[in-house]
């Protein structure tokens, strides 16, 4: 039996992983399992479920986390670790087990003096963050929100953030890891193996986190990761930042010498010429563009719904559309006023104005908002779910480029009622290690209970990505997709053929699900509703995109063969 | 190898880059050697043009069973990454010297193998960035080669990973299949992503997988590189150099929230011996200046930019002041008799000849790894007993400290000077080295990069990366034909 025929584990394999992790830690209840398989984030068929896998398991330590995947290798069972477990990107295929490392929750360094954090799987944002800020330090949080799991997006996810102009980028992060390989052996990479330190990652030698991951991770298909050791960072502020109340009803203080700052510039040329001035004069610790029209859609979302009927209201917004939030945190006095004064220069220069946003009342929240990374669950306010499209890391005239196009595409599905008016420019853009390169997705809101919005969504996704491809841009998140992966790999130096290889020198039973790592498949196998399709790209001109940007570099001569 | 065979084999590498690129002469063949005189000579060299004779290259050792080894940069070679086999056949890719792009907006530059230091600073500079370099690189140091070992460069705000300032390369991996890494990868031709608006500056993937990083450390084990896209910052509109001088201990407390707060650009820590070596030329002087200077010297530069440079500036000098006092050291314009103005010159291009760690007895043993500032101390007590134990003077070592991203690591170096033309100065040296080596791996040095020797000291603490190593080799060289024999990748 193939592994993915199977619906639900020999009763012998159950008592095999339940002698492991303990009867109290394997569940294969219907009803558990359904837990599993409720993932409506990111998930393009409308009912909203992924297939309920054969059991959840949760290992406690890594030997039983080796422990189980030897025993998937010994009786040819798919499997799937998560950790906080957002998106369908999670999900196992049919017939697989889930590994659940939520035991595994343990924060267990912290080196201060030269700033890394060891963690668990299930060590969140928040709660790292939560030890740090007392400690002078922070971390770097990630766009699916403070409750994500930092080991998840530094070795297998993605991992973009508004702090990544001084923070960097999840996987740019990493040093040492632990590594549940395939097959059930055990890799510590860089320094941990060497000497059971964590401060380097790479080495001796070519550097394995190339294997372990490139923009993204392999989403679950290739083992397990057990420990890392994330790059922690300066955080300025003295003393203790409790604050009273919930969300949308505290006014919390700003720190000393911290502050954040709205940017408004003219258009999208001043807003392309500030932001290399920014990056270049390397001031600011968050920052990030977010549209007005999701600012508006989280905060006051039955407004956002009505706005279409006001047009006023539309134009004053729009003419407000490059807005960037900007957060300065100085260590003295001196540094914060060289660093305001240098942003108001700036601002001028590029035809902005600015705002201090800490003399008005929601300043506090936007401030803590973004540095607790608590804001990004607002999204769901608006109309019940998000998707996004580019996922793309370069040049910042680059991301202007996305930008443009990203709203063109949304105008014309808003135009005909195919999702939510955000004003359509909903760009998530923001620099990268003070400017070295950028990072832009464009972010479409809508609600899954309606059938159009769903058919709409999938039609824009499908023209974002060819329009990414279309102006030499690479795919970001799409590239999760079998199917995209056996489309696109051609046009991108045939990466998947040399991605697939090591798969298969590292996981010769292709036992870790790899979904959303390297596997592919046909347009005409995949689970895509294309009577459904009304694609507005001609298919004549559809060929002709992709046939001039297939790739310069020769395909691999064993492909040719 | 037999004449006719070597005739053969030059008639069928001459095929691909014409006669006049493959040599087999003594004299020349000798630069590639190791400078000590060990190892052996290789069959011979070639000297490809461009990346499509480096496949043809690459095509034809999968053929015949040829050790190709790579190398960029000009003699010596004394660190023996690229110290051929016996019958090997050397790539020398230094004809290979365009600087094909250089982006002043986005920061970087696209450069072929055979770029030097000098002249990408030199172009750099006249659209007004600058080059990140390592500590006075040789002048015919390659910059892809530097930066392909992950040699540390002097400026540790600017180093956010292990990687960098590599971006994204080309490369013709050992089974002869080109490759774009990165951002470079496509959709669409280099020259098609520059009119989008591209610049290949995002280094990972494509995709799932890093392939740069499994190329960038591997002693050209995975294949040879024809281009890279490195980064390249602003040249500061105003820019001073300081000092402070004082015991070790005392320099890695003022460090530490130095490094944190990203305040420095240079910032490099040196003992008596290695500062005058940097900025001294001849022995005599060296030798003077060490004897001047009590315990260590770090030296740290500080810039401003487009923006009100000259308050950046002095915010910077104001807070570094304030830190300094806690850390009860001091700033200062000069450290004895060397003032910042000189300082400035010698770090900011290649190394003038003779090469600095050659300017004190002629040759150099360098000893290197990677460990955390705080563990520092330990390290350097432990060299200076072992010095003592060979019978080495302790003057005669050159000490560097170099943190790199962003100070979490740093790169700790022992340059054993030597008199070359003593057989017994060498041994001593020698011995030194070894010795010391394996007392710094047991202390839990690192050794990421490890070369000759090194590697099979540092690559047995840990078998489950060469096992991991080994399934990376054998999906990208796996007929082996990539300087054979180097790193973990032993013949059977």
């Amino acid at each position: 039996m193939k592994p993915e025929e199977l619906q639900k584990l020999p009763p012998e394999v159950y008592k095999e992983l339940e002698e492991v992790v303990g009867p109290e830690n394997i569940s294969e209840e219907p009803a558990l399992l359904d837990g599993y398989a409720w993932q409506p984030t990111f998930n393009s068929s409308p009912d909203l479920w992924v297939p309920r896998c054969a059991a959840a398991v949760l290992p406690g330590s890594t030997e039983e986390v080796q422990a189980v995947v030897r025993i998937c290798n010994k009786h040819n069972i798919l499997y799937k670790a998560h950790s906080t477990g957002w998106g369908t990107f999670n999900a196992v295929k049919a017939g697989g087990i889930v590994l659940d490392m939520r035991r595994m929750n343990r924060i267990v360094e912290i080196d201060e003096k030269n700033m890394y954090a060891v963690v668990e799987p299930y060590v969140s944002g928040i709660s790292l963050q939560a030890e740090l800020l007392s400690r002078g330090l922070n971390c770097h949080m990630i766009g699916a929100g403070c409750g994500a799991s930092l080991l998840a997006s530094a070795t297998s996810g993605v991992g973009d953030g508004w702090d990544g102009i001084s923070m960097s980028y999840s996987p740019r992060n990493v040093l040492g890891v632990e590594w549940v390989l395939p097959d059930g052996e055990l890799l510590q990479m860089g320094s941990l193996g060497s000497h059971g330190t964590w401060f380097s990652g790479d080495g001796p030698g070519p550097s394995l986190r190339g294997a372990m991951r490139g923009w993204c991770g392999a989403f679950g298909g290739l083992g397990v990761f057990t420990r890392v050791a994330v790059k922690i960072f300066n955080w300025p502020a003295n003393g203790d930042h409790r604050s009273e109340g919930l969300m949308f009803d505290y006014l919390p203080p700003l720190p000393e010498n911290l502050k954040v700052f709205m940017v408004v510039f003219r258009d999208r040329g001043s807003f392309a010429e500030g932001m290399y001035k920014i990056g270049e004069a390397e001031i600011g610790y968050i920052q990030c563009r977010n549209a007005l029209g999701m600012i508006l859609g989280g905060a006051l979302p039955r407004f956002q719904r009505k706005l279409p009927g006001v047009p006023a209201m539309v134009e004053m917004l729009k003419s407000m559309q490059f807005c960037l939030t900007h957060i300065i945190a100085a260590n003295s006095p001196r540094e914060l006023a060289y660093q305001e004064k240098a942003l108001r220069a700036i601002a001028l220069d590029s035809e902005a104005f600015v705002l201090d946003m800490g003399q008005l009342p929601l300043g506090g929240l936007l401030f803590w908002g973004l540095v607790k990374d608590s804001l990004p669950p607002l999204i769901f306010r608006i109309g019940g779910q998000f998707s996004s499209v580019f996922g793309h890391d370069e040049t910042w005239d680059s991301s202007i480029l996305l930008n443009r196009v990203g709203q063109e595409i949304k105008q014309k599905w808003i135009d005909r009622d195919g999702m939510i008016d955000d004003l359509a420019d909903n760009a998530w853009m923001f620099l990268q290690e003070d400017g070295m390169w950028t990072h832009c997705e464009e972010l479409i809101l809508y609600d899954p209970r309606e059938e159009k919005h769903v058919r709409s969504v999938n039609n824009a996704i499908a023209e974002a990505m060819i329009s990414a491809v279309e102006h030499c841009q690479g795919p970001g998140f799409m590239l999760l997709n079998p199917m995209v992966r056996r489309m696109l790999s051609p046009m991108m130096s045939h990466y998947n053929f040399w991605t697939k290889k090591l798969k298969k020198e590292f996981d010769p039973l292709g036992l870790s699900d790899d979904v959303a790592y390297c596997s592919e498949e046909d347009v005409e196998e995949a689970d895509i509703d294309l009577e459904n399709m009304t694609f507005d790209i001609p298919p004549e001109e559809l060929a002709r995109i992709f046939e001039e940007r297939i790739s310069v570099i020769p395909a691999p001569r064993e492909m040719a063969q | 190898m037999a004449v006719k065979a070597v005739e053969d084999l030059k008639e069928r590498l001459a095929g691909i880059v014409g006669e006049t690129s493959v040599n087999d002469d003594r004299n020349d063949l000798l630069q590639y050697a190791r400078p000590d005189g060990d190892g052996h000579l290789p069959t011979c060299v070639v000297r490809p043009v461009n990346p499509e004779q480096v496949t043809a290259l690459v095509v034809l050792a999968n053929e015949t069973g040829l050790n190709l080894v790579p190398v960029s940069s000009g003699p010596p070679h004394a660190r023996g990454g690229t110290a051929p086999e016996s019958g090997a056949v050397m790539v020398d890719l230094s004809a290979m010297d365009r600087i094909v792009r250089m982006d002043r907006r986005n920061k970087v530059a696209i450069v072929e193998p055979g770029v030097t230091f000098g002249r990408l600073a030199s172009e750099a500079s006249k659209v007004g960035l600058k080059a990140l370099m390592p500590l006075l690189p040789r002048q015919r140091k390659s910059v892809l080669a530097s930066y392909l070992e992950r040699e540390p460069i002097i400026i540790p705000k600017y180093h956010w990973d292990a990687t960098d300032p590599l971006l994204c390369m080309e490369v013709v991996f050992g089974t002869g299949d080109m490759f774009r890494t990165g951002s470079a990868a496509g959709p669409g031709s280099l020259e098609q992503q520059w009119e989008h608006g591209e610049a290949q500056k995002n280094p990972m993937g494509p995709g799932q997988t890093d392939f740069g990083r499994l190329v960038q450390g591997a002693q050209g084990t995975m294949g040879i590189v024809t281009w890279g896209s490195v980064k390249l910052e602003v040249m500061p509109s105003e820019h001073r150099i300081y000092f402070v001088n004082d015991s070790l201990e005392r320099l890695i407390e003022f460090a530490y929230p130095v490094l944190r707060r990203k305040m420095a650009d240079e910032f490099l820590i040196l003992d008596g011996t290695a500062f005058a070596t940097t900025m001294r030329g001849g022995a005599a002087e060296i030798g003077d200046l060490a004897g001047r200077i009590p315990g260590y010297v770090l030296v740290l530069g500080i810039s401003g930019y487009e923006y009100f440079p000259g308050e950046r500036v002095t915010y910077l000098v104001n807070d570094m002041a304030d830190l300094a006092k806690e850390a009860g050291v001091a700033l200062t314009r000069s450290a004895a008799g060397v003032d910042h103005l000189e300082a400035e010159r010698a770090l900011s291009g290649p190394s003038g000849e003779p090469y600095y760690k050659h300017r004190m007895k002629g040759g150099s043993r360098d000893l290197f790894f990677l460990t955390t500032l705080d563990r520092v101390p330990a390290f350097t007590a432990a060299m200076e007993s072992l010095a003592q134990e060979h019978g080495h003077p302790v003057g005669e070592i050159g000490t560097y400290i170099q943190p790199i991203q962003h100070g979490r690591t740093v790169h700790l170096e022992f340059d054993i000077y030597f008199d070359p033309g003593s057989a017994k100065d060498a041994a001593r040296a020698g011995g030194l080295f070894s010795a010391a080596a394996k007392a710094c791996q047991e202390m839990g040095g690192f050794f990421s990069r490890p070369y000759g020797p090194w590697a099979d000291m540092a690559f047995e603490a840990c078998p489950d990366t060469v096992d991991a190593l080994l399934k990376v080799k054998r999906v990208l060289d796996p007929r082996g034909v990539m300087n054979r024999n180097k790193l973990c990748f032993k013949e059977a």
